[in-house]
This record gives structure tokens, sequence and C-alpha cells, in this order.
């Protein structure tokens, strides 16, 4: 086999004497079952600077480690190239076995060969193996070029933050402050509990939940280590990893310490308001503590309750009752500035609202209720005192139904599973049972998922003790207007026969959803959230609790809908990740910090102008312009926007994004897709789409930025000029952008781009813009589809005419 | 969209949008209970086992009956988690089952419609739409008599032998498909019953808002001379009311009652101009289309996005008009007229306009010259589980018109009740909902004069409920 020659390149050529190894994986069949491994470790042998090429059954196991390691020593490698799976998975593995080696880790490089090929190629072994082949080529092109650098550290403050006050926030925040570390715990309501401490049992085990809540919320209320910050709000949050600074707003309870909680001021007020906590089934005063167990146990005032018409207080009587004269109207809300190293986001989840479903006729029929109004029905300090009474006539009923999947696996509510509703629907039948067991009890159910431990005991249990569990859902719930029972009709699809089922009260088991503004959360802290609107873990098998931005985990169903248990078990892992960071008390920041060209740079300032994090000193007078790295994100979008080139993004060189561009586009470049994707959103969701196994065609070549506003309008530019048919330039949403809002930048080069194709007489469909988040794998695979069709009637005489226009610029 | 030649189940199915969210079904039974045609059947028809077959075995469901069986009330789709469009794929297949020639299923679905249905020929043409399934007419016709030959003579016979024994009379008020449905129930059993129509027609809606496009008028008329034979007496130009009351029926000796008078009464548009020449309600409009004496305008606007709203611009087309328009306060998602309906009136030239509510009509002396419209955007939802349109600031325009037909949903008329019959809230009369019985001890009611403006096949399950619950009632009584 003859050397294939690497095109004469316009842009840079590698000056020491580079010696590349090369290992394609097997990844057992996970890339062999696609693509001829072989075939391709044989091809990157005769690729330049190539000195050894292997393929290798799983390259991540220790013996595969190994031989990456003797080989650098023994054929003196200086750069590694391995061919296999997402960077975003192993890439930390292997810059690390090159450290072992006595190599700089940024001299390794990765071809994603399995989420981006593989996986995607599933039924097509040749064109998968010429595209793994590209990709090899385009890797060992650009490993041809890197340099090494050196991470700075950065101090870590060893403090934290826990947003969110439910049992998830109060364990992590316990399990951090017991560690030693400072937490700040801030609850937007005025007592910490949340969601627990309405309901009254828990399952599996039939505990009493306020029971096994309320030493927690007391401990979290005196732990020396713990400042509470009850009806308070995150308003900001600014920094990064380790150096977070957070704006807490607190909300005046215009009740001060004074307050011994006697509730002299309840009585003599004479407002009252449906009770938050009893899911307005009882009421409350203007002045009122939420619940008797309530953390911190001071009263508060509802001050918009005691406002006339002119937004004048009119009432005092309840500042007369109080010997203490613990009430403050004049109290102002406080801002807080809190400098923590971790954050813990334990925001909790909202229930669906059934009201949209018509046919069950909740908020129609008072006898339909909501799971959740049930817990307060039945807990022994709610507003019936534990009796489940039917809200039309007050009678403890002899027929209940309960209707599963309200909201949940429904293109009418949600389409995921609430995975809590089941459990909770058998824990709530047997506590009927438990006190009236005479009480007829239909479950109507799609599955029952009985999936955790005990639960399927708690199943049998339900069944033992007489619960009617019928398999399908009703289609109607039609109320006698008469007597105010209800008549529920639907299918039992396992008899298939039509049921007709008088029942005297209808529980609705309502799914969880997201917090309505967990969009503000999101932008605060730059998260993401996945399709169903919960945020995204890192990596949902082995970093499933921390936030994809560093220094921040989830917990609780802030991240999923999840019971209890795994709630705690979640947010003391949480906990546990930021003590890891804070144990360390330091943290190494990745070298991919802009570095300044100073003999190209004009002093315009135009970088400046772009930078998200004002991470650029820009004095015209002084002609400075300087980089805080510490501050800065690395997104690249001040060396985008420089039109001098006098900004090197380290590590996203230009000159190595141009040797991809030039490799991909190396043979049959007019069949050619070229797309640019951010490695936290369009990246991870090509990721995604591989490990969803969604096909699309292969001829589209990804190259990973940090951003997409690392995409130099020259980079498109080149690779129209190097004959490519069409360029995807995708990143994450606006407004979700991972930082900040780079990628408004991206929108704006892009549109120029069009505009310049336009003028150019180009197709300028050849040039798509998308915005693909981590979740939306079939989002980018049919944006390639579509592609396809476009690259399809792109005829030669347009590739030569943009080949012509886009060299001259 | 028309498919072209798509020969193979599996092919559609891979196609089909719809067809590949079928397998997310998680056979939960609400489309089978939400279904009225599984109620007229006798349980003889699942849909949701039919989806399921076709997920097990596509080429088999094109032989079967039930594919044919559907009757397009889009109940199960309102009500589906995964918003399976269900007749749209059932449509699909009917097609290939056409192409394929797999008639089979067809002719037996007439006959278990015969069997079930006294007016088998109208209930295929309204209902079944056996045109869009590309069936030929004549092949239609044939299929038709063929089935119902023996069903007409075996009800003749049924009521013959019944009428033996002695039974009380009843009455029905109301000629159209739910009190026709009572009515033969009642007579096959052996019941003497006589049927009061305030027109001089029969029929109700089918004879007198139903366009003939719909619904050819000698095939309905056929059929209702049939139910003559069966011994049911039938009073027309008879209004309750005016010319009897419930409680003179009752001192005449009918010993239960049927009232199925229907949903007739346009909903008033509040908007000033209401009162000007050219400014009509669509059924009135519909019922002088059939009556050929209805004059149409040259620009048509229709107000509303219920089937009736569909029906009344298809109608002015097709009378002359040369430029018809729908407007609908809210968006297409929400529109309650059959989602074909739709498209086949857009097909046709009928223009819809969506987030569009009138705000006032203008005319020059009396007559209407036009239409002064706001736009809407969707707020919230609103009780209705729908997204509540709420007007834009600002957004008035004017739009030129000399006909306006008012679409907005009709009710039913009920100065003639005695008070001891409840009403609802909704202006509806109030029943028990499986025995039919209103609140006045033998006095029953269905169709839309209990549901407000609903289908037919939703007619036929009220007429049969009542005839049932009339008989246990008056068995009793005897």
């Amino acid at each position: 086999m003859t050397k294939v020659q690497l095109q004469e390149t316009e842009h840079a050529t590698p000056t020491e004497s580079i010696r590349i190894g090369v290992y394609v994986c097997h990844c057992g069949l996970n890339i062999a079952g696609s693509v001829d491994c072989e075939a391709v470790a044989k091809f990157a042998a005769t690729l330049p600077y190539v000195v050894v090429s292997k393929d290798y059954r799983y390259t991540c196991s220790e013996p595969g480690q190994e031989l990456i390691r003797s080989d650098i020593k023994e054929y003196k490698l200086n750069r590694v190239v391995v061919a296999s799976c997402s960077p975003r998975l192993h890439e930390p593995t292997f810059r690390r076995v090159c450290e072992d080696a006595g190599l700089n880790k940024y001299l390794f490089e990765m071809a994603n060969i399995r989420e981006h090929c593989s996986w995607v190629h599933l039924h097509d072994r040749e064109s998968a193996t010429e595209k793994a082949e590209d990709l090899v080529r385009m890797a060992v092109a650009r490993a041809a070029l890197l340099e090494p650098e050196e991470e700075n550290t950065v101090p870590i403050t060893r403090k934290a933050l826990v947003i969110g006050g439910g049992v998830a926030g109060i364990q992590a925040a316990l399990d951090l402050a017991d560690t030693g570390y400072h937490v700040y715990l801030v609850e937007r309501d005025p007592s910490i509990g949340g969601r627990m401490a309405q309901l009254d049992k828990t399952f599996p085990t039939m505990d009493c939940s306020i029971c096994i809540l309320a030493p927690k919320m007391a401990d979290a209320g005196r732990h020396p280590n713990i400042e509470l910050l009850t009806n308070s709000e995150v308003q900001e949050v600014k920094g990064y990893i380790g150096n977070f600074k957070a704006k807490v707003m607190k909300k005046p309870r215009y009740v001060t310490d004074e307050c011994t909680a006697c509730g002299d001021c309840v009585p003599v007020c004479s407002v009252t308001v449906p009770n938050e906590f009893d899911v307005g089934l009882s009421t409350r005063h203007g002045i009122y503590i939420p619940f008797p167990q309530a953390v911190p146990s001071t009263y508060i005032v509802d001050r918009e309750l005691c406002l006339n018409k002119e937004n004048i207080i009119v009432c005092d009587k309840c500042i007369k009752a109080c010997e203490r004269q613990a009430i403050d109207f004049e109290m102002k809300p406080e801002i807080l500035e809190l400098e923590v190293g971790t954050i813990v986001v334990a925001t909790g989840a909202d229930v669906f609202d059934p009201a949209s479903l018509v046919e069950y006729g909740y908020t129609k029929f008072p006898n339909v209720i909501t799971s959740l109004e049930f817990e307060r029905l039945i807990n022994a300090g709610g507003p019936s005192g534990g009796h489940i009474i039917r809200p039309s006539d007050m009678k403890i009923p002899e027929t209940v139904a309960f209707i599963q999947c309200v909201g949940s696996r429904s293109e009418r509510g949600h389409l995921y599973c609430s995975n809590v509703c089941c459990m909770n629907t058998i824990k709530d039948s047997l506590l009927i049972k438990e006190h009236w067991p005479e009480t007829k009890i239909y479950v109507f159910y799609l599955d029952i998922r009985a999936y955790g431990k005990g639960f399927e005991d708690l199943y049998k249990r339900a069944k033992k003790e007489g619960v009617l569990f019928i398999r399908g859902l009703p289609a109607e719930v039609i109320e006698d207007r008469k007597t105010r029972n209800l008549w529920l009709i639907g299918e039992n699809t396992l008899q298939q026969e039509l049921y007709r089922i008088n029942a005297e009260m209808a529980i609705l088991s309502i799914g969880i959803e997201p917090r309505k503004d967990s969009a503000v959360i999101q932008r605060l802290l730059t998260l993401s959230r996945t399709q169903d609107g919960f945020f995204m873990e890192a990596h949902p098998k082995l970093r499933p609790v921390d936030a994809p931005t560093g220094g921040i985990f989830l917990a609780g169903c802030a991240e999923s809908p999840k019971d209890i248990k795994d709630s705690v078990t979640q947010a003391s892992a949480a906990a546990a990740r930021a003590s890891i960071l804070m144990a360390k008390g330091k943290v190494t920041v990745e070298a991919i910090t802009p570095r300044l060209i100073e003999e190209n740079c004009t002093v315009c300032g135009l970088c400046a102008r772009v930078c998200p994090y004002n991470a650029i000193i820009f004095d015209k007078e002084a002609k400075r312009v300087e980089f805080i790295e510490a501050a800065c994100g690395g997104c690249g979008t001040c060396a985008a926007e420089c039109p001098f080139d006098a900004i090197k993004m380290r590590h996203f060189t230009d000159e190595q994004i141009f040797a991809q561009i030039d490799a991909a586009t190396q043979l049959d470049a007019e069949k050619k897709i070229i797309a640019f994707c951010c490695n936290w959103c369009s990246y991870a969701g090509a990721d995604f789409a591989g490990v969803s196994r969604m096909q699309y065609p292969t001829n589209v070549r990804i190259i990973r930025t940090m951003c997409s506003g690392r995409v130099a309008p020259k980079f498109v530019e080149y690779a129209f000029a190097r004959g490519a048919a069409a360029v995807l330039v995708s990143g994450c949403h606006i407004g979700d952008c991972h930082y900040i809002n780079a990628n408004y930048q991206t929108l704006k080069r892009v549109e120029k781009l069009w505009k310049k194709m336009e003028r150019l007489e180009l197709n300028k469909d050849r040039l798509q813009l998308e915005w693909i988040n981590a979740s939306e794998g079939e989002r980018l695979a049919s944006k390639i589809r579509e592609m396809q069709a476009i690259v399809g009637s792109v005829s030669a005489e347009e590739i030569e005419n943009s080949k012509k226009m886009m060299r001259k610029g | 969209m028309e498919s072209k030649a798509i020969e193979s189940p599996k092919e559609l199915q891979e196609q089909l949008l719809d067809m590949e969210k079928l397998k997310y079904c998680f056979e939960c039974g609400i489309c089978t209970a939400s279904c009225p045609v599984m109620e007229i059947t006798s349980n003889h028809y699942n849909p949701r086992v039919l989806l399921e077959q076709i997920l097990l075995d596509p080429d088999k469901v094109l032989k079967k009956e039930a594919l044919w069986l559907c009757a397009w009330c889009y109940r199960c789709y309102k009500r589906c988690p995964q918003r399976l469009k269900v007749p749209e794929i059932f449509l699909a297949l009917r097609k290939m089952a056409t192409r394929q020639g797999h008639l089979e299923g067809f002719n037996e679905a007439l006959r278990t419609v015969s069997r079930h249905v006294p007016f088998p020929a109208s209930y295929c043409w309204v209902c079944l739409h056996p045109e869009r399934s590309m069936l030929d007419r004549q092949f239609v016709e044939s299929a038709l008599q063929n089935a119902t030959r023996f069903s007409a003579k075996e009800r003749k016979r049924r009521a013959i032998l019944a009428q033996e024994a002695e039974r009380c009379k009843v009455a029905v008020i109301g000629s159209g498909p739910a009190g026709l449905t009572a009515a033969c129930e009642l007579a096959v059993e052996g019941f003497p019953v006589t049927v009061f129509e305030s027109m001089t027609k029969l029929g109700g809606m089918l004879q007198k808002c139903l366009p003939t496009y719909r619904l050819p008028k000698d095939v309905l008329n056929a059929e209702i001379e049939h139910m003559k034979d069966l011994g049911i007496e039938f009073r027309t130009s008879t209004t309750v009311g005016k010319d009897l009351t419930i409680g003179k029926l009752r001192r005449e000796g009918f010993k239960a009652i049927f009232i199925s008078t229907g949903a007739h009464k346009s909903r008033e548009l509040k908007v000033e101009g209401c009162n000007r020449e050219g400014v009509l309600h669509a059924l009135e409009f519909l019922k002088e289309a059939n009556l050929g004496n209805a004059n149409v305008g040259e620009k048509v606007v229709v107000i509303g996005g219920g089937n009736v709203a569909v029906d009344a611009a298809r109608t002015a087309l097709r009378m002359g008009a040369k430029d018809v328009a729908v407007l609908y306060r809210r968006s297409r998602e929400e529109m309650p007229a059959n989602p074909w309906e739709v498209s086949e009136a857009e097909a046709e030239g009928v223009k819809i306009h969506f987030l569009i509510s009138p705000k006032k009509i203008l005319g020059k002396n009396k007559r209407v010259a036009a239409l002064e419209c706001i736009k809407m955007s969707l707020g919230e939802l609103d009780e209705s589980g729908r997204r509540a349109p709420l007007p834009v600031e600002g957004s008035e325009f004017i739009m030129d018109s000399d006909m306006i037909i008012l679409a907005i949903g009709e009710m039913p008329n009920l100065t003639f009740l005695p008070k001891e019959i409840e009403i609802t809230e909704a202006g509806t009369i109030a029943v028990d909902p499986f025995t039919m019985e209103t609140s006045m001890p033998g006095v029953f009611a269905g169709g839309d004069v209990v549901l407000g403006p609903a289908t037919v096949v939703e007619a036929i399950v009220a007429g049969k409920r009542a005839a049932s619950s009339i008989e246990r009632y008056l068995e009793g009584e005897v």
C-alpha cells in the first residue's frame, strides 16, 4: 500500500517531528459490528506521521491502556489518537494513560467512531467503514497540530449552596454540614419540608412521612454549619466551579425573631384564604405558620392580604395582639451575596393539573380529587383529621376508585412515567383498608410498576386485602346528579369487556412535572434540560448527579420524578460529589482559554464586546487587551470575532480546525456535510442519537468545538472552498447557551454568511443553522436526513462556483 | 394528500406517522370505551383490538369486517392519551383494502349495520363515508341493497309477531336519528309508537340540514317509508309546545314519552350589526339550500369552527359563491370540525382563517357590506380543556362580505318542557346518562337535546338506550 499524501494545505504544517500512534477500538461488537476496524487501522497506518496503528478489542480496558502506554515508550510517540467512543465519555481515561506514559494530556485526540458512526449506521458496513476512516483522518490531521498545554489551578471556596429545602435539599445540606462545610440552604417557601411534609405515609414501609421528616428538618434548622434562608430566592449566580457568587433575596416575613410562636395573633386576623399546605382543602389566616412542624417555627404575614385596593395596610389587629411586638410591617427584602464553591440544585417538582382532562371532571365534580389532596385528607393533621370524607357531603365513601397515569405516559400530559404514582396508590389503598376495611377499592391502571425494594410485597398486600386492580383506564367519569356518586366507564382490556362502575369517590393519581419556573433556574446556572423538562445530568450512567456545568450537582425531583428514598440517595450522592471537590480545595481549569497574538492585534476591541463573561479587559487609551483567565469560560467566540487572527484558542486553534476540514473534504467533498457541533448541546445530542441508535446518512463529518460561538465564518467559507456540499452549524438553543449567550454571535455570523451567499448567488440552503440540545438526538438525525436532500440537489457547477467564490473570500 | 400506490400494509405502517405512533398504544381501552359504534353493534366491534391486530398482522386486518365499522365521530381521538387519529389509520387501511379488492369486510359490515341500525343506507352514506375509502358508488349501492333486503323484512316480521301482545303506547317527539332509532326499536318489540314531527318531512337534521351531497334524500325517504311498515304512526306538521304538550300526550294514554327534538336554536353572536340583511344562521341556510330556495352571496363569510360551519361553507361554494371564508377564533388544533372535512373543504377552495374573531358587522343601508375582525392569540387552558382565545389589542381589520353565515353552535329549544323536567346549566335536558330518563318519570330524552350538537352515531346510541329503558319501564308498569 502506498502512502496517501496529505493534500497540500493552505494552512500550517507541523514543525517538529511528529510521531502518532493510532488505536482503533472494536468495543466488542459495538463498533466492529458495523465498521471494519482492522481495515480502519490499516488505513490509519498510511496517514502522514503515523508510526504505529493497531486495532484492539477493548481499548479502554487495562490491557488496552497498557498497550498504549508501552507503545508511547517503544515507538517514542508524541501524539496519540484513539478511535473509539465519544470524547465526552473516555477522553479523561486516555488522557490519563498519556500522562502516565509521560505525554502531555493535550497531545491526545479521539475519533468518535461509535456514537457518531457505528451506532448510527448499523446497516451499511461499507459506508460506515469509509466514514470511520475519514474520522480517523480528521483526528490524525488535528493531532499533528496539537500542542502541549499546562493547566492552571484555582482555589475552591469551601462553602456550599443548596437550592430547595425539600427532603433532597435537607439531606444534601445535612451531609455537607456534617462533613464540615458551611452550607446555605435556600428555600422559597416560609418553611423547609417540601412535598414530603404534605404526605401522610411513605411507601413501601408505611412510615409516617412527617414523623421521619420532622427530626431532619429540626436538625437542619439548628445545625451550626447550616444557614437556613427560608422565604428566600436565588436571584443571580455568577462565577464558575469553586468560585460562585450568588445573590439571594430574603423576602420579609414581617415577623421578627422575637416571635415565640404563641399564636395569639391568629384568632384576631380577619382574612382567610385557601391553605396551600392542605392544597386548598382548608383555610389559613393572613398571619400563619405553614404547618405545626414548620422549620423555622415562626409566624409569617401574607402581607398582600393586609392591603386594600390602594396598597395601604388597613388592619393592625395582629400587631396589637402580639405582646412581644414581634410583628413589623416595615421589614424590607434583603439581598445577601454569598460566595460558594459548589451548588446543589434540589428545586423539586410540581404536580400535574388534571383539569385539562375534562372527561374526568376534576373541579367539575366535587368527589373527584387528586392524589395529593387525598394525602391531606387521610393525614391526621389534615383538614378532616385523617378521615377520608368526600367533599360533596362529608361522608366516608364506601367505594373508592383510583385512576392511574393521569397526566403521565400521555400526549395530553407528559410522555414519561412519573415513577411514584403506582406505589403511592397502592399505599393509599392500604391506608383506606387499614381504617375502613369494608371499603371497596378499585384501581384502574395501565401497568403497575412495582419495581423497587419491597414494592412487590406491598402490591401483593394490597391484592390480599381485596383491592381490585382493573387493567384499562376509564374513558369518562360521569356524575350522578342526585347522589353525587360517580360512574366510571371504560374497557377492562384483559376481559375485553366494558365496565361501568359506581364509586362514591374517585382519586386521580396525578403525575409529577417539572417546576413551572425551571427555566429560571436553568438560566441562572446555565444548566440543560431534557425534553421532559427536568434538569439533565452530565452522564446518565457514570455521572448521574453532576450537572454538565462544573461544581453544580442535582438532587431529587428536579432531575427526574423519583420517590423519597431515591431523592435522599441522590442528595447524599450530590453532597458527596460536592465534598470531593471542596476537600481537594482546588480545581484545575482546562487549558482551553485564549492567548493573544500581540503582533496581529490592532486593539480594536471587538473581542471584548462579544465576551459573555466580561473576561477581556480592553483599554483603548492604553492600547491594552488582556484576558482574565479565571473568569474566562473558554467558549472561543472572541477568536471567531477577531478579524485579524490575533486570538489563539488553545486546543481549538484555527489551524487545528482547518486541518480537520481539510481531512474531511479530502475525498468526495461534493457529497459531504461538514457539521460544527458545540460540545455541550449538539455534540452531546449527536452522542445521544448514537446511544439511541437513530439512523441517519453517513456523509456527515462532525467537528467538535466548545461552543457554536467558536465557529468563525472563515471555517464555513473554507469548507465551501474545499468543495463541501453543505455545512451545518449547531449549538445550544438560544437562551440555553452553556456560555451564557455566546450563541447569539453564532446566529449573527450565520445570518451574515447567508447574506453573503445570496450576494454571491450561491444556494444559501447549503448552510444550515440548527439548535440541538443534548437530548435532541432525533432532531440532529432528522436535520441530517433533511440536509441529505439538499446535498442531492447541489450541482457540480454550483460546487465549483462556491469553491471559486469562497476562495476569493 | 393521496398516498400513491403503497401496496403492503407494512409499507403503510412505515409511512404514516400515526401508524408509527400506533406502536406507542398502551392499550388503555379508552378508545373502545368511548366508541358509540361499539354500543350500537352490541359489543360486536372493538377498535382497540383492531389497532393491536394492525401491529400483529396487518394483512389479516384488510379482510376484517371491523375495519369498516368506524363511523368517524372522533371521540376516541379526543380522549386518546397517545393522540392517535384512529379513524385516519382505519381509512388508510380501508383504501388499501379497496385497491386490493378485499371488500368482503365491507359487505359484512353493512350486514351488521343493517341488523343494528334501522336506517342502514342513510347511516352508510352519512357515517361510513364509503367515497373516502375510494369505493365505487354503484358498488356501494348494490352492496347496500343486498345487506338491507333481509334486515328490513326481518324487522317487519318481528314487529308483526310482537304486535299480538298487548302493549302500552309510546310517543316519540322529533323524527331525527335518535327518535327514529327509538321508534323502530320499540315497534319491533310490539309497542304502538307515534312519532310527532314539526316539519312536513321526516328525518330531522338528516332531512333538514345535512347537505344533499352528503346524503341523497331519496335514500333517506325510502328508509322512512320502510319504517311505516313496522306500524309506526307518523304525525308531521305537529309542533310540541304549540299543537301538543307533554301533559296532553299523557292524558291521551301515552305511557312513555321520548323527547328527541334536537338542537335547532342557533346561538346568537353578540356583536353589533347581527340584524342586518344578509346575516343568517347556518342551520337556516342549510335548510333553505336543501329546499332549493336559498340565495347565496358572492363573498360569503362563515363564522364558527364546527362541522356545521364547514358544511355551510361547502354548500355555499357549491351554490356558486365566488369566495367562501371560514373564520375560527382558535387554531386548527382546537377546531371541533372533523379534520378531514376541513381539509376537503380547503381542497374545494374554502379559505379557513384561524385565530380570528368577528367584532362588528358593517353595512350599507340595511345590508351587510363588510365584517370588522380582530386577531386572537391563545392563552391558558380554559374549562373546556382547550386554550382560551384572547383578542390581540389593536389588530382589527376589515373583510369585505355580502353574506355572513353564523355557525357558532346550536342549542335545544326547551320552552315546551313542563317544569318537572330538569335542565342542565348548558341548556340541555338533564337525564340519567344510562337510562336516558328525565326527572319526570316515564319521560325520556336523547340525542342533541341532551348532548348539544353531536353526531348521528351518538344520536343512535341515545335512541337505543332510551328504547331499552322504555321497554323495561313499561314492562314494570304493565
